[in-house]
C-alpha cells in the first residue's frame, strides 16, 4: 500500500503517469475523513492500491483533470476510468472487486443503509463546524444539536438490537460513518457519546475491527493538522511527516 | 388516466391496511416531481403497484409512523418494510424487481450514473424556486440564470459523450431520474431556459417519445389548475382534475 505517508502533491507538480495493471489508485489526503471511506473499504477487501496525497490548501492543477470538482478521494484505475464523490468510490469498490461483500445482497437490507447513511449526514458539516469553533465561541447548541444527530443513530442500533449498523457483523454503513467517529476519539471527546450507550459500545467494536485499526488517526498528528489546516496553512496536510 | 388517479388522504382518515401480497405499495402526489421519479420506476419496470396520494398540507397522522417527518415518496411492501428518498427507493425497485435492468450491470457504468446525479442536484431547488418567485410576482433573473449554468454542465455531459440518453444510447435510470424537473420547465414558466442547450431539447424530445414517460406525462392544464390552487393555499389542490 505505498504513499498512505508520503508528501502532498501540490500546485507546480508534474502530474502522475498512468496507474499500473494491477492496482487501483486513490488520490486521498491523509486527515480526509471521506477519503477515509475509500481507504477502509480498501484495506477491508485486501484490494491492491496505491495512493497519492493532494495537498488540500494548494491543489495541482492537474487534480481538476480527475474531479472537476477538485476534491479527494478520487479513484483511478489502470484504464483511465475515474470516479468520485466518497460513497460512489465505496460502492464501485464493493462491486468490481471479489472478495467479502461490504454491501449486503438483500435489497431491503441494502436500502436500509443508504436509509441510515442520509441519517447520518448531518454529523460531518455539524463535527466541522463544531472544531472550528472550540475554544473560541460558545458552542452549546451546536453540542445539543450534535446530541440530537447521535441520538437518532442511538435509536437505529437500539431497534435492531445489534452491535453494528447493519447488523451482527460489520458492513459497509458501518465503515462510512466511522471516520467522524474517529475524529472524536482522537480528539478524546469520547464524552458526546455518553448518552448514547449503544453508539458507544458500536465504538468499542469498531476499534477492534483491523481495517479501522491499521488505519487508525495518529492523535497527535491530527490535531497538530487540525490547528494548522483551520489556520488554511499550505503544510497542514503535511503535518507530522 | 394513470394509476394514481386517486383522491388524497388527509387528517382524521383511517390508516391504510397491510399491503397485499404481489403488490408494493406507493404513499405518493400526483404532482410531485420526487414521487415522479418512483412512478417511473414502477412503470418501466411494469411493477404491480398501489397508489396512495397523500394530502402533503393536511398530512394523515397515521403517515408519520410510515415517515418520520411525513416526506413523499414512501415505498411499503407486503412485509411491512418501508423504503423513503427517492433515489434510494428507484434502485431498490431495481433490485428488487426482475426484468429489464435501469441501473447498468457494469460498476464503472453504476458508478457514472451516480455522479450524473450529484451534478443534478441543484436543479430540482433551482426549478422550484423560478415557480414560487414567478407566481408571487417576483422578478427571478438570477435564478434563470443559475439554472442555465446548471443546464450547460448537463449540455455538456451529453456533448462529451456524444450520445442521446445520459447513460448511453438507450434510456436508463439516470434520465428518469432527471426527468420530473424537465417535464415541469413548461408549465413552471421557465421552458426558455433549455434555449442555448441544443443536445438538452433533444433528449427532451427523446424522452417524450419513451413509453414509459408518455404513459405518466401529466395533463398541462390539470397541472396549471392544480398550481393555482396550490399558490391560493387550496387544500384541495392536490385533489385538483380528479373526476370522482
Amino acid at each position: 500500500m505505498s504513499g498512505g505517508s508520503a508528501r502532498s502533491l501540490g500546485k507546480g507538480s508534474a502530474p502522475p503517469g498512468q496507474v499500473p495493471e494491477g492496482l487501483i489508485r486513490v488520490y486521498s489526503m491523509r486527515f480526509c475523513p471521506f477519503a477515509k471511506r475509500t481507504l477502509l473499504v480498501l484495506k477491508a477487501k485486501g484490494i491492491g492500491h496505491e495512493v497519492i496525497n493532494i495537498n488540500l490548501k494548494n491543489k495541482p492543477e492537474w487534480f481538476f483533470k480527475k474531479n472537476p470538482f477538485g476534491l479527494v478521494p478520487v479513484l483511478e484505475n489502470s484504464q483511465g476510468q475515474v470516479i468520485y464523490e466518497s460513497a460512489i468510490t465505496c460502492e464501485y469498490l464493493d462491486e468490481a472487486y471479489p472478495g467479502k461483500k461490504l454491501l449486503p445482497d438483500d435489497p431491503y437490507e441494502k436500502a436500509c443503509q443508504k436509509m441510515v447513511f442520509e441519517l447520518f449526514s448531518k454529523v460531518p458539516p455539524l463535527l466541522l463546524s463544531f472544531l472550528r469553533r472550540q475554544n473560541k465561541e460558545d458552542c452549546s447548541g451546536l453540542k445539543e444539536e450534535l446530541h440530537k444527530e447521535f441520538s437518532k443513530l442511538e435509536e437505529v442500533l437500539t431497534n435492531k438490537k445489534t452491535t453494528f449498523f447493519g447488523g451482527s457483523s460489520l458492513s459497509m454503513i458501518d465503515y462510512l460513518i466511522w471516520p467522524w467517529f474517529e475524529w472524536l476519539v482522537a480528539l478524546e471527546l469520547n464524552e458526546y457519546v455518553n448518552h448514547t450507550p449503544n453508539l458507544k459500545l458500536w465504538m468499542e467494536a469498531m476499534m477492534k475491527d483491523p481495517a479501522v485499526s491499521s488505519l487508525f488517526i495518529d492523535p497527535k498528528a491530527f490535531r497538530g493538522f487540525l490547528d494548522l489546516y483551520l489556520q488554511n496553512n499550505l503544510e497542514a496536510c503535511d503535518y507530522g511527516l | 388516466v394513470t394509476d394514481d388517479a386517486t383522491r388524497t388522504l388527509g387528517k382524521g382518515s383511517a390508516p391504510p391496511g397491510p399491503v397485499p401480497e404481489g403488490l408494493i405499495r406507493l404513499y405518493s402526489m400526483r404532482f410531485c416531481p420526487y414521487a415522479h421519479r418512483t412512478r417511473l420506476v414502477l412503470q418501466a419496470k411494469g411493477i404491480r403497484h398501489e397508489v396512495i396520494n397523500i394530502n402533503l398540507r393536511n398530512k394523515p397522522e397515521w403517515y408519520f409512523t410510515k415517515h418520520p417527518f411525513g416526506k413523499i415518496p414512501v415505498l411499503e411492501n407486503s412485509k411491512c418494510q418501508l423504503i423513503y428518498e427517492s433515489v434510494i427507493a428507484c434502485e431498490y425497485l431495481d433490485d428488487a424487481y426482475p426484468g429489464r435492468k435501469l441501473y447498468p450491470c457494469d460498476s464503472y457504468e453504476r458508478a457514472r450514473q451516480k455522479m450524473l446525479l450529484d451534478l443534478f442536484y441543484k436543479v430540482p431547488h433551482l426549478t422550484k424556486e423560478c415557480l414560487i418567485a414567478l407566481r408571487c410576482g417576483r422578478e427571478c433573473a438570477d435564478l434563470k440564470l443559475a439554472l442555465r449554468q446548471e443546464f450547460c454542465n448537463l449540455e455538456e455531459i451529453l456533448g462529451y459523450q456524444n450520445t442521446v440518453f445520459f447513460g448511453g444510447d438507450c434510456i436508463s435510470m439516470i434520465d428518469y431520474l432527471f426527468w420530473p424537473w424537465f417535464e415541469r420547465l413548461d408549465v413552471y414558466g421557465i421552458a426558455d431556459c433549455v434555449n442555448h442547450t441544443p443536445a438538452l431539447r433533444l433528449w427532451i424530445a427523446a424522452m417524450k417519445q419513451d413509453p414509459t414517460v408518455c404513459a405518466l406525462l401529466i395533463d398541462k392544464n390539470i397541472f396549471l389548475g392544480f398550481l393555482n390552487l396550490y399558490f391560493q393555499n387550496n387544500p384541495d389542490a392536490f385533489d385538483y382534475g380528479l373526476s370522482c
